[in-house]
């Protein structure tokens, strides 16, 4: 394995295999219901325990519910609040941080300072302290990390909003009498996708990181809703005579962030762009 | 970048780190007079707890741990197997005709551990405190009920009551409010409710040392008045999490893992199939039940309720969830309770067939190539809540819902935190719900009190009762008969008709477990669900 | 210079302001009560003239601008209200905590720091070797872990299988090593990385080169000057990863059963302890508010350029 990941890093081929890598996870993802051999919910304490055989291939949990059914849906929870949560809160960051950048003045420097007042939170602790008022919940661990997320996306879009007001190509392409979409294609969607691109997969790591961190504590998902870090926090009372029920979670998150991590990193040296810590 | 200013750069660096080292030092050595002592080596006896015992103060509730106050301070009477009442502080009492009065005659020679007199003043004083904050004690029958109290002699004192309230001398057994503190933990405006000046009781055990968050060490009371123990020291550590728990009982840390809920089921079964440490299981001190809202319109049914009843397996779901260290049961008061032993119920057993069949009369049909029932066009759809934090709770909702779904029956389920699901009984915003029984002292006159008093949850949830009201009115009756056989009629009838009727579903008995190393011995489980089994204890060095 | 540190702990006070705002709001916001989340937790039934009383005591029905001001003049004296679970102040609970974690946080520092400066420094002058891929995998993984997993397999076989550290508990340095290790890995992945990147790219500037012409040993080229300038960006990301080292605090005080401020938090969470909570969401924005503040006076001082430039960045 490390030979092969030394390969990897001096082929430079390291954005091509993440990505498919990541892709072929996503499959997995939306796949889930027609891949998984059995329904990752149905609780059937006879089972209870098992080691893997052709019925359950990763064995099953102490409620006998099959193990790699549950690993493959929990992908879909994983990955696909991650993306919901990176297109919200770019959502949300594009529009306050345009607007922002946009009008200038007061209203800049209010919503500027909000930023930094959120900022100022370290992630997890704003979106445990939502969660220790709101109850806990998947839905609310959700909305914390949107929340704090795309505070972000708006200082990029409105970084960039401010530096092209600047710039004299707009007004050379309006005189030019280039459409506002074309400006907005030839022009800032190529200065804004690179660093875009690079926050987003980081962030998105860090989203999972921080639900299955969440589900871990029990302030998460909700049962009986297979979530790695909520089979994590299941598991962990079987560490001594099932360790594969931590095991298999655990791995999973780390392949899936690692993923990310390496495509981010390897993204930012290709385009240059400097990483948020 | 000039050198000049790196070199400065490093300094400070360097500055940063050796400050940091010494801090890092000077903190663990502040630790450090707490060294890890194995449990069985001076005698003293370690176990774990998930939380910091509390303010030892007698007459306060959470976050102070039951079982630590009933460490340092006694009660009057004390409660014992089966439901006898036997003397303690108290050696011996007399009950007034009316059941209004009740005279105690107190130990003599008994001491505080500071050495002071435990006579009827000092019962007085405690129980004036008491009675200063009666709405926060009133949750406790007879504290609600008390006309005066009355100190006779030295070591007499009497009790006088509104009403005739026979579950008094049970009640004076539970752990909290009603265990005394010596005059020299009275603050002086003598109100114990914002605090104590310190933990001065009568009992076996006296604190010692006390770490918040950390640790609690108890040392015996040499001049204790009854059986001492034999273990000179308890030591209690605090840690939340249950698996180090077990880690550390595993290491040998721990001498033993005692409590409700604090070691999961499957845990114990491996650690007892391990053949290396000692498992203990106790006798029934609850029933888990399941409580249906009768009010809904599906569960206003009886034959939909008697449907669900017969439609899960559950002698399964009970040794499976539970792994067989909690027993099925078949009333919804554990039989080892005063007046419970005689009640006989109509017996349900898993019967599909038979739970369909009362489904189809009662309305419910399964239209063809649908999986759920309807009636009227509605779907059989309900929502079953539970503590989230209750894997216990959780694993029989889980159950429950496939089994259901196999007789038709579309069953949600949904993990809400302990404050929600209390909330939402009282409120009546369920369809089911989880519920256990106090256990002993407090029961059987708690659970009826609890069924019948309005805005807790069972009261409105029995509503479809056609014999509802009849019920409420026997079950406010019976604290205050004075005779003894009516008492039992009364008990036995009413618990028959509240589960004949199925809105309270007897599931499963719930159980203590304890483990402990080989070498601790002579351990019993106490009577009293809240106290602590440490007196007869002891250890083989 | 001066005035540009006056302005920017000038710039400090709204965000904290803001902060502060935030935690109230949040308050407002909550669908429990807290006056009833306070009876509940003291067993007191919440009947409608005791909940009347305690909202009044608890200042909830006053409009809720005054009670932004008040909690914010409660806040400069400290005072953070009472624990609703154990009834004492707030901040008495919270000082008795604290040092515990500072304790924590300052071992996995220094673990940090004494295992990432060779090996950062390694990885980036010996770039290609072993050391370097090494140290790659394990800025990779470092980072990828996720904390809690790897808090019970530390556990699971150093303290349990091989019985070479206590299970749980604080008092002796054995207890500290496993949970400090833990809270260390992802700092250690991280300066790792940023040491070695700093070096290489230190590596191609021209001093070296000219070090190298004036005939100077490798070895001194490499300890007295490149690692010297190159351990700066180093220690600006040290003050920057205080967030990710409290929230580091959080988990694994949880696992380790580490008395201390996180664990405390994570009780208050459970338990609804709304003024605990606050208290916590307020401190850990301090701290980091002020170790970012610390960091850009370092970062500017050691390069007056940067506060120039700074401008509209972070």
């Amino acid at each position: 394995m490390i030979t092969s990941i030394r390969m990897i890093f001096k082929n430079q081929k390291v954005i091509p295999i993440c990505s498919t890598i990541l892709g072929i996870l996503f499959i997995i993802a939306i796949l889930a219901p027609w891949i998984a051999p059995n329904n990752p919910i149905a609780v059937n304490l006879a089972y209870k325990l098992q080691s893997p055989s052709w019925d359950f291939p990763l064995g099953t949990d102490h409620l006998g519910r099959c193990n790699l059914s549950r690993i493959l849906y929990g992908a879909r929870i994983s990955l696909g609040f991650a993306i919901l949560i990176f297109i919200s809160s770019l959502a949300i960051g594009l529009i306050i941080g345009t607007f922002s950048g946009y009008k200038g003045g007061w209203v800049d420097h209010v919503l500027m300072r909000f930023c930094d007042g959120v900022m100022a939170f370290p992630s997890l602790i704003l979106v445990l302290g939502l969660v220790g008022i709101f109850g806990p919940g998947l839905s609310q661990v959700i909305l914390a990390l949107m929340l704090v997320q795309w505070v972000y996306y708006a200082r990029m879009f409105r970084g960039m909003v401010l530096s092209l007001k600047e710039q004299n190509f707009i007004a050379a392409a309006k005189i030019s009498g280039s459409s506002q979409w074309k400006i907005i294609k030839n022009h800032i969607i190529p200065n804004v996708l690179p660093p875009l691109v690079v926050m987003g997969t980081l962030e998105m790591g860090w989203a999972i990181m921080d639900i299955s961190a969440m589900s871990f504590l029990g302030l998460g998902v909700q049962s009986p809703t297979p979530e790695w870090g909520a089979m994590i926090h299941e598991g962990k009372s079987y560490i001594r005579t099932n360790p594969e029920l931590m095991l298999y979670p655990g791995l999973s998150i780390m392949l899936v962030i690692v993923t990310f991590n390496l495509l981010g990193e390897a993204l930012s040296e290709r385009y240059g762009v400097k990483r948020r810590f | 970048m000039s050198k000049g200013n790196s070199i400065l750069n490093i300094k400070l660096f360097i500055l940063f780190i050796l400050i940091l080292s010494t801090l890092l030092v000077g903190c663990s050595n502040a630790n450090n007079e707490e060294s890890t002592s194995k449990g069985s080596h001076d005698n003293t006896l370690t176990i774990a707890w998930p939380r910091d015992v509390g303010e030892m103060n007698p007459h306060v509730y959470n976050p102070s741990q039951l079982f630590a106050q009933s460490m340092i301070y006694e009660p009057l009477v004390s409660y014992q197997a089966g439901g006898r009442i036997k003397p303690n502080l108290a050696k011996s009492w007399e009950i007034s005709e009316d059941g209004k009065v009740y005279t105690f005659h107190l130990r003599e020679g008994v001491k505080f551990s500071d050495g002071t007199d435990f006579n009827a003043e000092i019962v007085k004083k405690n129980f004036d405190t008491i009675l200063n904050n009666k709405e926060l004690h009133s949750w406790l029958g007879f504290i609600t009920k008390i006309a005066q109290t009355e100190v006779v002699d030295k070591n007499t004192f009497k009790l006088i009551l509104t009403e005739p309230y026979y579950p008094t001398i049970q009640e004076l057994a539970v752990v909290r409010p009603v265990r005394f503190l010596g005059k020299a933990g009275f603050p002086k405006d003598g109100d114990t409710s914002k605090g104590i000046v310190k933990p001065v009781g009568t009992g076996p055990w006296i604190l010692e040392k006390y770490k918040a968050d950390e640790y609690a060490i108890y040392k015996r009371n040499e001049n204790y008045w009854g059986e001492i123990p034999k273990v000179e020291k308890i030591k209690v550590k605090v840690i939340p999490d249950a698996e180090t728990r077990v880690l550390a009982f595993e290491k040998g840390d721990l001498d033993m893992i005692y409590g409700e809920g604090v070691v999961s089921l499957d845990t114990f079964k491996q650690l007892k199939s391990t053949g290396k440490y000692e498992t203990r299981v106790s006798q029934p001190i609850a029933t888990r039940q399941l409580v249906m809202n009768t009010k809904t319109e599906q569960l206003s049914d009886e034959r939909v309720r008697q449907a669900l009843h017969y439609g899960f397996n559950k002698e399964a779901m009970v040794e499976g969830v539970t792994s067989g260290l909690e027993e099925k049961a078949d009333h919804i008061l554990p039989t080892n309770l005063p007046y419970t032993k005689d009640v006989d119920v109509m017996s349900v057993g898993y019967n599909v067939e038979k739970a369909k069949a009362l489904l189809d009369k009662a309305g419910w049909k399964l239209p063809k190539g649908k999986t759920v029932r309807e009636k009227d066009g509605k779907v059989l759809e309900i929502e079953l809540m539970y503590d989230s934090a209750e894997s216990i709770q959780k694993g029989m909702a889980e159950t429950l819902q496939s089994e259901w779904a196999a007789i038709g029956v579309k069953l949600n389920i949904v993990g809400v935190e302990l404050a929600d699901q209390v909330q939402r009984f009282k409120d009546n915003k369920f369809d089911i719900n989880f519920f256990s029984n106090y256990g002993a002292p407090y029961d059987p006159h708690t659970f009826l009190n609890i069924v019948s008093s309005k805005g807790f949850g069972f009261n409105e949830a029995i509503s479809a009762y056609p014999n509802k009201d009849e019920l409420i009115k026997q079950m406010v009756k019976v604290p205050q008969t004075t005779d003894e056989k009516e008492r039992q009629q009364l008990y036995s009838s009413i618990l028959k008709s509240l589960q004949d009727q199925g809105a309270i579903i007897p599931i499963s008995y719930i159980k203590k477990t304890a483990i402990y190393q080989k070498n601790v011995t002579n351990f019993n489980f106490p009577a009293n669900r809240d106290e602590n089994p440490f007196t007869g204890i002891s250890i083989k060095q | 210079m001066g005035n540009y540190i006056l302005k920017r702990i000038m710039s400090i006070i709204p965000v904290f302001l803001l902060a502060a705002l935030l935690t109230t709001g949040m308050i407002h916001l909550s669908p429990v009560d807290p006056a009833e989340a306070y009876l509940t937790a003291a067993h007191i039934q919440p009947t409608d003239e005791i909940l009347t009383q305690k909202r009044h005591e608890f200042g909830l029905d006053q409009p809720f601008f005054i009670q932004y001001v008040n909690s914010i003049m409660k806040i400069c004296q400290l005072d953070f209200g009472i624990s609703y679970v154990s009834n004492k102040p707030v901040w008495d609970e919270v000082i008795y905590r604290i040092p515990a974690t500072v304790q924590l946080a300052i071992a996995s520092i220094l673990i940090a720091v004494f295992v990432s400066v060779p090996l950062g420094f390694l990885a980036g002058v010996k770039k290609g070797s072993a050391i370097d891929h090494f140290s790659r995998l394990l800025s990779f993984f470092g980072a990828s872990i996720p904390t809690f997993w790897l808090g019970y397999i530390l556990v699971f076989f150093f303290s349990v299988k091989l019985n070479l550290f206590p299970v749980e508990g604080i008092g002796t340095w054995q207890h500290l090593v496993l949970p400090s290790i833990t809270l260390a890995l992802p700092l250690i992945a991280m300066y790792t990385r940023l040491l070695r990147s700093s070096v290489l790219e230190n590596l191609q500037e021209p001093y070296v080169l000219f070090a190298r012409t004036r005939g100077l040993k490798e070895k001194t080229i490499m300890t007295k000057h490149v690692l010297r300038i190159a351990i700066s960006p180093m220690i600006t990301g040290l003050g920057m990863n205080l967030g990710k080292l409290l929230t580091g605090t959080i988990i694994v005080e949880s696992v380790f059963s580490w008395p201390g401020f996180g664990r405390y938090f994570i009780e208050a969470i459970f338990n609804r302890d709304i003024p605990v909570i606050q208290c916590y969401v307020l401190i850990a924005a301090s701290l980091f508010i002020l170790s970012n503040l610390i960091v850009d006076m370092i970062q500017m001082y050691i390069d007056p350029r940067i506060s120039r430039k700074e401008g509209q960045h972070r």
